[in-house]
């Protein structure tokens, strides 16, 4: 995927402000329907945002990080490669949505939650709005960030944040679901 | 009938709005780094706009019922703004682009003259906010602002006030109150 730098950062900007307005709607109901369970294995609101959470606390630091180290200049151009393109479209919500197997440490399953896991949601997509807004004086090509699920592999920094904003629409369309 | 309620009925009966949005409690219109150069008339609700300055939330502007809202730095440079946009109750809008907005100013005298009027207003406003800003007093500050928009303690929670006139919301409800 080929796509002008600009137009991809406006793009992720427009995500997350639907994310954000999604999960302010979210904060609206009563904490027990956000607690509420279709069944043991299946996460409620909460939980999915939690899940969020729990990602937003690895890559928000790395990110901030991997941006004020960067000596790039940008570029016009963000060129996502395959592989890249592959795992972040992966995360994008779609019709009827595979299930990705959750790594422990990131299973917000049973975890007693309130409403502020909601509150640090919020925070966080401000501080990916800042993130993402710093993003425009590096490389989003050449400037690597680590992932959460491997030692091995670096992702660019255009795809990392692709990932961390299509995973949370993702799970906030489950959240959703779990009111329905 | 002021200004903008003559330059609205105009846009109105030439069917210039592009669309309606709506928003419920807390949503946002627009947040940091995006591009906004849409002009926007508020049917019903209130908005405010603020920016986030290390973590803090400073309230710059509010919109009411029958005002036009804009982030106006993108508006004017076409460029991303650092400005978020959000509804304070349930909103509804009417968006207009900037580049139909102007066809409309510049297809005659008459709209103008009406537009110019509306920025001088603006222009005015922005001159009292800078003189709030450097107000020294907290009390001074509230007596301005209480002085030159009453509605505005009618419709807007105390906490956002209390961020537009720069104090804490504690420190607001003692004014009040003395």
């Amino acid at each position: 995927m080929k796509i002008k730098t600009e137009s991809l950062i406006l793009d992720l900007i427009e995500r997350t402000r639907q994310n954000i307005n999604q999960v302010e709607q979210l904060s609206q109901l009563t904490e027990k329907e956000l607690n509420k369970k279709k069944n043991q294995v299946t996460w409620s609101v909460l939980e999915c945002i939690e899940h969020l959470n729990l990602y937003g606390e690895f890559y928000i630091p790395e990110i901030e990080q991997k941006i004020e180290q960067s000596k790039t200049d940008p570029d016009q151009l963000f060129k996502s490669g395959i592989l890249g393109n592959y795992f972040a479209k992966s995360m994008l919500p779609s019709g009827k949505m595979r299930k990705i197997k959750t790594f422990k440490d990131k299973n917000p399953n049973g975890c007693k939650l309130n409403k502020r896991t909601l509150k640090r949601f919020l925070e966080q997509q401000k501080q990916i709005l800042e993130l993402l807004n710093k993003s425009r004086k590096v490389n989003l090509n050449k400037t690597k960030t680590a992932i959460s699920i491997s030692k091995l592999l670096k992702l660019k920094l255009g795809n990392t944040f692709r990932v961390l904003i299509y995973h949370n629409q993702r799970h906030i369309e489950q959240a959703k679901k779990a009111i329905e | 009938m002021n200004p903008i309620e003559k330059l609205v009925e105009e846009i109105e009966s030439q069917n210039l709005w592009e669309k309606e949005l709506n928003l419920t409690r807390k949503e946002y219109l627009k947040v940091q780094g995006s591009i906004d150069t849409n002009l926007y008339f508020i049917v019903k609700g209130s908005l405010r706009i603020f920016i986030i300055d290390e973590f803090e939330e400073h309230t710059i502007r509010f919109g009411y019922k029958n005002n036009l809202i804009a982030a106006l730095d993108s508006y004017i440079k076409n460029e991303p703004s650092d400005l978020y946009i959000q509804a304070i109750k349930k909103t509804e809008l009417k968006v207009i682009s900037k580049n139909s907005f102007n066809n409309f100013i510049w297809s005659s005298k008459k709209y103008i003259k009406m537009w110019l009027e509306i920025v001088n207003e603006l222009v005015y406003q922005q001159m009292e906010r800078e003189r709030d800003i450097l107000t020294k007093s907290p009390v001074e500050r509230y007596k301005r602002v209480l002085g030159r928009s009453p509605h505005l303690f009618q419709e807007i929670p105390n906490k956002y006030i209390a961020s537009y006139l720069r104090m804490q919301p504690e420190t607001l409800s003692r004014i009040k109150k003395s």
